[in-house]
Formats: structure tokens, sequence, C-alpha cells
């Protein structure tokens, strides 16, 4: 069973070489790659055997798999069941408590070195990495314990990438990347808040078609959907450049589709395939519905200095600081100013009238 | 009790990019390519920045021609030949009907109309099986 | 570092360190300047003098027939890459929301387009007015370190500008924090530099046309 190709395995439930063909190129076309690279991508995953998937979910509010379960193409369902073998994911597993977890330790033993790790959430450290345990082991334990065995690691969410909310300020639990923690594995950054479904099974697909990593970026997210800003791609650049940007959320501007910059847009300074990709199956994203990218696939978004302020004003008030920095200016320049006066004064009194006849002695 | 119709919606045509001209130009293209030298190729549309405007003007100018198709394997796959003979449109569904993806085709037949050899061979077997136990039917009979 | 908390560094402690070195820097000199006053001109002035030192605030603005004739290319790239600098810093739409931010003035931005050409025509312009002084052996001669520091600080956020905006060479982000970092940059060195003629200038000029005008030659 396990060394069954997905070729064996779809003729077996009845799926012609049709139907595989379709399935290729709906993966061809989901990888961004031209159509004539479908008969590669045909040739690898005939040929490809399920890989073991396990998938640890951490500080996290369970947004990656719920925005992943909402995937169109392949539907998801197909892609799981078909191509590859998930044999832990808390939530969407059958089996709970110590099953769970042996089915996890059982499948690390069977695939060590082979298997696909999938991690979202971050992982806290204070405190000995107390605020979040599972069946009685801290985040840490399991993460380190499963990585040593994992071929590559694909970080699912912001969370998982670059610390996301549980790292915002003041960071109560410590909380930081898996790349933080694990230095010696493959990992692909997957950011978002949550991500694009159609990239996260197009990361998958990669990996399952090409058994390799896709080209990273140097925050390690795959190129081929982090590749370019928001703003690049967003149907409203032309009113960007045209100097035309909507002031409120609901004037004229706004309506007519004007740029965001002004309401705090940080779609210059975010990469992420949602202009493109779109969400809910290609339905609509952030900034068609009206409002501003927040930049949720970048480090630290959370603590950008909000998500209504423009990209080019202050992240904190300098208010404060500028008026104590007139107030000792203005201090400072009175001092010298009276000691400026002080010498004068001095040298006039020091000064003596020369005579003639001191002149003449 | 006011509907969602009653909410005042200000529908806004940005009009076409542009970019279906290009797509019809690399639609020339690669048909000049069938015709001369008998190769193949496809464009797929889901990777494409189009407008509704752009989409529209590119089925307008390719229109409707004379075969319709349909194949069901993982959801339906809808096929139609464009007013351009060679010129295939293949719209790949899964099985909620919603889009998976979408192609503009060039080719003398639409690659997943053709019945493929491996299962032709097994579609003679089970066809030769079946023949061998009538057979044994009428004989028992 | 990664390029996104070098930005969060510039738009937060960064720029409030600037703000406050400048503001300080500048208020010192103000009334280290101003306080140390002048002496009272006892003489009767020889003609009325009324007038004559703001005539001569704008009059100065124009260059001398002379000038013009000797240093006709100072002039013109004088002019072109100061009123580009004033139509850049306060006509670009991220510029005016910076300083609608920290002051709560507002005014209507010019086209992205339109402010981009103008950027262009400031960089020649100051290139051209650094390779003068470098070729001219009267401006190099009196050149110092102030006058290059005073150039590379006004060169710097034009350029990183204009590279982030047309993406060039590095990732946009980057060179957004390199454009915020480098005005800072133009904050802190602004009141410890000739960059104070700012400020000082018209003052100045106030004085000349005064104090000429009190010894007879009104403008």
């Amino acid at each position: 069973m396990a060394d069954e190709t997905l070729l064996e395995i779809l003729k077996r439930r009845g799926i012609s070489r049709r139907g595989f063909l379709k399935f290729c190129a709906a993966t061809t076309s989901l990888l961004a790659l031209p159509p004539s690279m479908a008969v590669a991508v045909a040739d690898s995953l005939g040929r490809l055997k399920r890989p073991a998937v396990i998938w640890l979910s951490f500080q996290e509010c369970t947004g990656c798999t719920e925005s992943l379960t909402r995937a169109h193409s392949p539907s998801i369902e197909s892609l799981i069941f078909d191509a590859i073998s998930l044999d832990y994911h808390h939530t969407l597993q059958a089996a709970s408590g110590h099953a769970a977890e042996e089915a996890r330790e059982h499948s690390m033993k069977a695939d060590w070195g082979k298997y696909l790790l999938i991690v979202d959430g971050s992982i806290p450290l204070k405190d000995g990495g107390a605020y979040s345990t599972i069946a009685g082991i801290s985040n840490l334990q399991m993460l380190q314990e499963a990585a040593a065995g994992a071929a590559a690691i694909v970080a699912i969410g912001t969370c998982a990438a670059f610390g996301g909310l549980p790292h915002a300020q003041p960071n109560p639990t410590g909380a930081v990347a898996v790349s933080d923690i694990i230095k010696d594995k493959p990992i692909i950054n997957v950011p978002g808040c949550p991500p694009v479904p159609a990239v996260m099974v197009g990361v998958l697909a990669h990996y399952l078609t090409f058994g390799s990593l896709p080209d990273l970026d140097d925050l390690g997210r795959p190129r081929a959907f982090y590749g370019e800003s928001i703003h690049d791609r967003c149907y409203r650049r032309p009113f960007y450049d045209q100097g035309k940007f909507a002031k409120t959320f609901d004037d004229a501007g706004a309506r007519d589709g004007w740029c965001l910059f002004e309401l705090g847009c940080k779609g210059p300074t975010t990469h992420n395939a949602c202009a493109t990709t779109k969400w809910n199956g290609g339905t609509s994203w952030p900034v068609q519905s009206g409002h501003g990218c927040i930049g949720c696939s970048e480090p630290d978004f959370w603590d950008a200095g909000g998500f209504y302020k423009a990209l080019s004003t202050p992240v904190d008030s300098v208010t404060g600081a500028a008026a104590a920095a007139v107030a000792v200016g203005a201090a400072a320049g009175v001092a010298i100013g009276i000691a400026n006066r002080q010498r004068k004064a001095q040298a006039r009194a020091e000064h003596q009238t020369v005579t003639i006849e001191d002149l003449e002695k | 009790m006011s509907s969602l119709k009653d909410i005042g919606v200000h529908v806004v045509h940005v009009g076409g990019n542009g970019n279906a001209r290009a797509v019809l130009r690399e639609v020339e293209n690669l048909l000049q390519k069938l015709v001369e030298k008998g190769e193949e190729s496809s464009i797929d549309l889901s990777g494409l920045p189009l407008s509704a405007e752009d989409y529209d003007l590119l089925e307008e100018t390719l229109g409707e021609g004379e075969v319709v198709a349909e194949v069901h394997s993982l959801g339906p796959t809808r096929i139609h030949e464009t007013g351009v003979p060679g010129v295939w449109w293949v719209t790949h569904y899964n099985d909620e009907d919603e889009v998976l993806a979408e192609f503009i085709e060039v080719a003398w037949c639409p690659e997943i109309l053709l019945a493929p050899e491996d299962d032709v061979k097994d579609g003679l077997e089970a066809l030769r099986a079946r023949l061998f136990e009538l057979k044994q039917e009428s004989n028992h009979g | 570092m990664s390029a996104m908390e070098l930005l969060l560094w510039a738009r937060g402690p960064g720029l409030g360190i600037a703000v406050a070195i400048f503001l300080f820097g500048m208020t010192l000199r103000l009334f280290e300047i101003y306080s140390l006053g002048r002496k009272t001109d006892l003489a009767a002035p020889r003609s009325p003098t009324p007038g004559s030192g703001w005539r001569t605030v704008f009059s100065r603005s124009l260059p001398y027939q002379g000038t013009w004739h000797r240093s006709g290319l100072t002039v013109i790239t004088g002019f072109v890459f100061h009123i580009g600098l004033f139509i850049v810093l306060l006509f670009l739409l991220p510029h005016i929301k910076l300083i609608h931010s920290l002051t709560g003035l507002s005014w209507p931005a010019l086209p992205t387009s339109l402010v981009d050409l103008v950027t262009v025509l400031t960089l020649i312009a100051l290139l051209v007015v650094l390779v003068h002084r470098l070729m001219d052996p009267v401006k190099r001669l009196l050149s110092g370190f102030g006058d290059y520091l005073a150039w590379a600080v006004t060169f710097l956020p034009l350029l990183t500008g204009y590279m982030a905006y047309h993406h060039l060479l590095l990732d946009y982000t980057l060179l957004l924090a390199l454009h915020i970092l480098s005005a800072e940059l133009l904050l802190v060195v602004f009141p410890f530099t000739k960059l104070t003629h700012t400020f000082t200038l018209f003052i100045a000029r106030w004085y000349n046309g005064d104090i000429a005008a009190r010894k007879g030659v009104a403008s």
C-alpha cells in the first residue's frame, strides 16, 4: 500500500488517466508553470509515492487550517487523500489523546528522515516553554524531536514563519518562529494571516511534484508566490501614479476605487499573492473589497504602527521628543547667549582706555 | 426589513487592461505554428490578469464553434471549439463545479478528448473478458 | 535585522531621534545667533530705510547681470535643484502625509509622475553642481568637508526615493527604509552645516538690505 504510486492509487479508485491528466493540468496551473510543463508534472506525480506528512500546531488560532480546508484547486481532498499521507493533524485527524500521539510517534519512526513536517503557530520559550504544551510535551521539545527526522519543514502562517501575533510586543510568552529554533533543516516559510489557500496547496504541490524546495527569497518565502509586492500587482496602482487617493472609506474616491495609501494600505512593503490569486476561489481580496492591505505576510506586522496609518508616517508620536528637544535647545541657546553677553560685558569692563600720555611713556 | 438589494452598490467598470489583445496575438502565433509545423500548445488563462471586460472581449472575438464536449473524470471538464477551428476552450471543474483551471488549447483535438493508449488496452481486455463471460453464459444457458 | 525591522526602526525611534536632534540643534543655533544682537546704530540714516530690507530679500533672489554672465551654469543648476527640492519635498503625497501627521497641516499633492520627472531634473542638477565644484579651481579651493557632506545628505534622500519608486537594484522595503534613514541623516546634519542657510538666509538678506540703505544705497 505504502509503495503504491499516485497513479496506481487513482486507478484503484476508478479514476482514469484522463482524470490524472486533468489533475496534472490543474497542478501545473497552480504552480504557475507553463502548460508545456504538464508532461513533466504528470511524469513525476505518476511516479510519486505518497510521502508522510506530520502537521504540528503550536501557538495558533487554527485560522491557517481553516484557510487550507477552503482551498479550491486542486481540491484539498484529492491532494490530502491521494497525494500525501497526513499522519498527524490535531484538528483534522479522527484519533485523539494518546492514540493521536502514538500515531505521530509511529509515523516519525516509520518514515524517519523522509517525512515532511508542517508547522503552524509560534513556539513559546519563556519559563521553559510552559505556555503551550500538548500531551504534557512542550512545543519546543515536540518541534525539536519532529524536526530531527524531517526531510524539510514548511512553516505555515505568519506565527510559524515570523512569530506573528504571539510575538507582538510585549511578547508575554517569549514566542519565536520555527526558523529561530531549527537551523539545520530546509525551511519553507509560507506566511500570511492566514496564507492564501492556493499558495499553501501550491507550495505543498511543488514539494510533492519535484521533491525539492522552491526558489526562496531572503525571508524563506517561495518567490513564485511572494516575489512581487501587493502594490505592484494591485489593480488600483494606476490611481497611485495619478495621485488619486481615497481620503476616507466612504468618500467618492473610495467608491471609484482610488488608491488606499492614505488610509494606511501596506501594499508597497508587502509581498504576497493576494492581488493575483485572490481569495475564495478568485472572488475578491481585501483591497478589492475596499480595505487597505495590513501587511500580514511580513514580519512584525502587528507592531508596524497601526493598520490605518499611511506608510510614510511615524510609527510612534514624536511630539514629546520634539517639544523636549525645542525646550532643551532653547535653554541651551539662551545659556550660550547669556555667556556670550557676559563675555562681551567682561571685555568692555576690562577695556583700558589708552591716553596720549600712555603712548608717550 | 431591508434586504441586501437595498444597499446601494456603485459598480465601476474600469475597462479592459489590454491583456485580451495580447492573448489573442498569442493565439494567432500558436495557430500559425500548428498549421506550419503541426505543433500543439496551450495558454493557461488562470495565470493571466484578465479583467471581466478582457474576458468578454476574448470570448466574443474567438466566438462559438461546432463542437461541444464534456469529460467526466474528477469532476466535469467542459470543452468547446471556438469559432476559430483548432482553437479550443477547455475548462476543468471539480465536483463542486468550481473552476480548477482554464486553458485555451491550440490543437487538432484537445488531448483530454483522446482515449489514452493504456486505457484503450485495459478496455480491450475488459471487453474480451466480458465476451468470454457471455460465451460461457450462452453455453450453459 | 530584516528590511522590515530597519523600516520600522526608521519610522519609529529613528525618526524621533532625528527630529529631536534637528529641533534641538536649530533652536540652539537660532537662539545663539540672534541673542548676539547688534549694536544700536546711533548715526542718522542717509536715506529712508523702511522696506529696503524686505525688498532685498526678494531682489537678491535674481542674479545680477554680471553673475549671470560669469557663472550662468551655477545660477541655472542652483535654481533647478532648489525649486526641484521644494516640489519633491512638499508635493509628493507620502511626504504630505508625513507633514500632516507631524503638524496637522495638509494640502493637495501633485501627480506622482510629475514629481518623478522633477526628481530626475533635480538629481541631474545636483550632479552638475558637484562636478562643477570639483572641476572649477576656485570652487574646489573654497570647498571643505562640510560642503561635500551637505551635498551628499541632500543628494541621498532624492536618489534613494527615486530608486525605491522605480524598484532599482534593491527590494522596495529596504530602499524605503534607506530613503527614510537618509532623510533622517539630513535632519541630523542640518543644524551643524551650511544647510542652516534655509533658516538664516532671508534674515541675513534683510539685515544686508537694511544696513546698506542706512549707508545710502537703498535697494
